[in-house]
């Protein structure tokens, strides 16, 4: 009795929908994975390790497309450019000019780790020149004015050579944190298992992706997450309850460029070289792919989906020989890019017909935790109970 | 009934609202005295819902004034008269129907509060501490509209009346001086009516706010209202009290015809 007396007031206390002070088995879930995924490198071979590293930069660059279009309800096609705004940003800030290789790219040589942070408020500057054509228009004419900065940037990848090296692409300086680097050069050995480049980009992208996530999620359950839904939803009710909605939406297109410049940067350190052709609009479309299939609006169906999308063609390509109807690349059938696109596409379709919310609602449905139809907008004539 | 000590007047003057060749309001004026419990009403098309909407900053008049206070509201943003302290709930329920009826109200709480960005996310001191108070004030107005036991669930699963309250009380939680009720009764079978005129009367009592009121329903208005602005086809046709209105000869003849003319609902 007296126990349930002094436990209320803490409980009236909590934040909204939030229980206090008890961890939740999604949370515990969470937990599970970062460790496992922490001590994988232990175990896997340098292509596993590879297609890793791109699936955690494409989580986090995922993470911003889903704040940007599931939650605040702006389509951008443009993810791409700004990928390519942090992975040449910080090749060029990082790279040193004029060095043997014949190469036409210059470079700044500062630290890779002020390199990198630069370039991802690299990012977040384009991000905010587009911002004032970003805050007025909505949904799919917002899509089309964003096609307009990757053509711009495809002109630009080709022909600003100093900084992106022309059509052969430029490398990108190895990541160093405070003069430690991550590279083969200086190789730990860590339970037997000696530490390389790869195995060191691994879990420093670990903690990347997950600061990042915690971050987004923050976001969404704070004051402007509740500010860009209820843009998404009704511009004219947010700005009746006195939120800005131009200033939320150039917002949400800020921090979704600067994930997007993260992500770019993660994606020059793993590959150690950029190239024009990864930054085309197949590449925006592929980011929209993974946050549909995983759920418009949520951080881990963003996260799933990007694994999907990045992850699922190579995985397939690399164990083709052992995959039925796949054959290899080059022999004319069915090789691993094509099969996987054509899954995705598949799982796009079934995503949209039959699980509007994504695999985030699915996963929501199957622990029992909330109806999943609840996560989609109903018709705005009266629901009945 | 005392005033609360910040409530401003309210006062249109010769407002016109033009699209292309129609005039929508046409040299509207009236006034909301503090404190007072103020309803427009007016046939379908009369422009009520127009007034409501300039009043909110959402059309632009193409001439006359709106003051409250010292603030011209005509040449105002949205979301700037919200943080003077107006707040409106929608007669189409403008909720967002995915997130829980806690966070439609904390979103009342948007001009009252700071975090952004980088304080959200890093979850810094001021921002949780600033989450957590304003989520046990917007849980007080919660179980003042009798919507407590709904908290957490989806905004989209209630029922159409829990719905037009969670609105009302979405507006309160913006702390008002003025709240403006856009049809608050629209489509309420008559259960639910007499407890949505509780509210209102209860809000009235307790916060001692000024209340504009736009509302088809005869009975409610005339029960509860301090005075009444009647529009018709654009125009103001009527202003008084109660009792005053319901005696007008055009008013009569704007809702019940005159014979001749016969008016289509």
């Amino acid at each position: 009795m007296s126990d349930t007396a002094t436990r209320s007031p803490a409980q009236a206390r909590a934040a909204p929908g939030r229980s206090p002070r008890r961890v939740r088995p999604a949370t515990l879930a969470r937990v599970a994975l970062v460790i496992v995924l922490a001590v994988l490198p232990l175990y896997i071979d340098t292509s596993l390790l590879t297609i890793g590293l791109f699936t955690m930069a494409a989580v986090v660059a995922a993470i911003g497309l889903t704040v940007l279009v599931g939650t605040a309800g702006q389509l951008s096609l443009a993810h791409a450019f700004f990928l390519a705004v942090g992975g040449y940003g910080y090749a060029f800030l990082a790279g040193e000019s004029g060095v043997a290789g014949a190469s036409t790219a210059q470079g700044l040589g500062l630290d890779p780790l002020l390199a990198a942070i630069l370039a991802v408020i690299a990012a977040g500057f384009a991000g905010l020149l587009f911002s004032p054509i970003a805050s007025r228009l909505r949904g799919i004419y917002l899509g089309v004015a964003s096609l307009s900065l990757v053509f711009i940037g495809e002109f630009c990848y080709e022909n600003v050579r100093s900084v992106t090296g022309g059509f052969n692409g430029r490398a990108a300086t190895p990541f160093s944190l405070f003069g430690w680097e991550f590279t083969d050069a200086n190789t730990l050995i860590v339970a037997g298992v000696p530490f390389g480049r790869f195995e060191k980009l691994w879990e420093l992208f670990l903690v990347v992706a997950v600061l990042s996530y915690v971050f987004a999620a923050n976001v969404l359950r704070g004051r402007m997450g509740r500010a860009m839904r209820t843009v998404r939803d009704s511009e004219v009710a947010a700005a009746v309850m006195g939120v800005d909605v131009r200033r939320t939406k150039a917002g949400a297109f800020v921090l979704s460029s600067m994930y997007a410049g993260l992500g770019g940067v993660m994606v020059a350190l793993a590959f150690g070289r950029l190239t024009p052709n990864y930054f085309s609009l197949a590449l925006s479309i592929g980011f929209l792919a993974a946050i549909v299939v995983g759920g418009l609006g949520s951080i881990g169906g963003a996260a799933i989906g990007a694994f999907f999308v990045t992850a699922g063609p190579l995985l397939i390509t690399r164990y083709s020989s052992s995959l039925p109807f796949i054959s290899d690349s080059g022999s004319g059938g069915y090789d691993g890019g094509k099969a996987a696109a054509l899954l995705y596409g598949l799982a796009v379709v079934l995503v949209v017909l039959f699980e509007p919310g994504g695999l985030a609602a699915l996963g929501k449905r199957l622990a029992g935790r909330r109806p999943a139809r609840a996560l989609t907008p109903a018709p705005s004539t009266g629901a009945s109970p | 009934m005392t005033v609360a000590p910040d409530v401003a007047a309210l006062v249109l003057t010769d407002v016109c609202v033009r699209f292309a060749g129609l005039k929508a309001l046409d040299n509207v004026s009236f006034t909301v005295e503090p404190g007072s419990l103020h309803a427009v009403i007016g046939p379908n098309g009369a422009g009520k819902s127009t007034a409501f909407n300039v009043l909110c900053g959402i059309y632009t008049a193409t001439s006359g004034s709106v003051r409250y206070g010292d603030h011209e509201l005509t040449a105002m943003r949205p979301h700037k008269i919200a943080r003077l302290g107006v707040a409106r709930a929608f007669q189409n329920i403008a909720l967002s129907k995915g997130q829980t009826v806690a966070e439609n109200l904390m979103l009342g709480r948007h001009a009252l509060t700071r975090a952004g960005f980088v304080s959200s996310g890093l979850r810094l001191r001021p921002a949780t501490r600033e989450g957590r108070r304003h989520g046990e004030r917007v849980r007080e107005i919660a179980a003042f509209v009798g919507l407590g036991d709904k908290f957490a669930q989806p905004a989209g699963l209630l029922s159409y009346g829990d719905q037009k309250r969670v609105e009302v009380a979405r507006a309160l939680a913006c702390e008002p001086r003025l709240l403006l009720l856009d049809e608050p009764v629209a489509g309420m079978n008559s259960d639910e009516k007499v407890r949505m005129a509780g509210l209102i009367t209860e809000v009235r009592r307790e916060l001692g706010i000024s209340i504009l009121l736009v509302e088809h329903d005869m009975g409610l208005v005339m029960g509860i209202s301090d005075r009444v602005t009647v529009l018709d086809f654009g125009k103001r046709i009527a202003d008084g009290t109660p009792s005053e209105v319901q005696n007008d000869p055009e008013v009569v003849k704007a809702y019940l015809g005159t014979g001749e003319d016969e008016a289509d609902a």
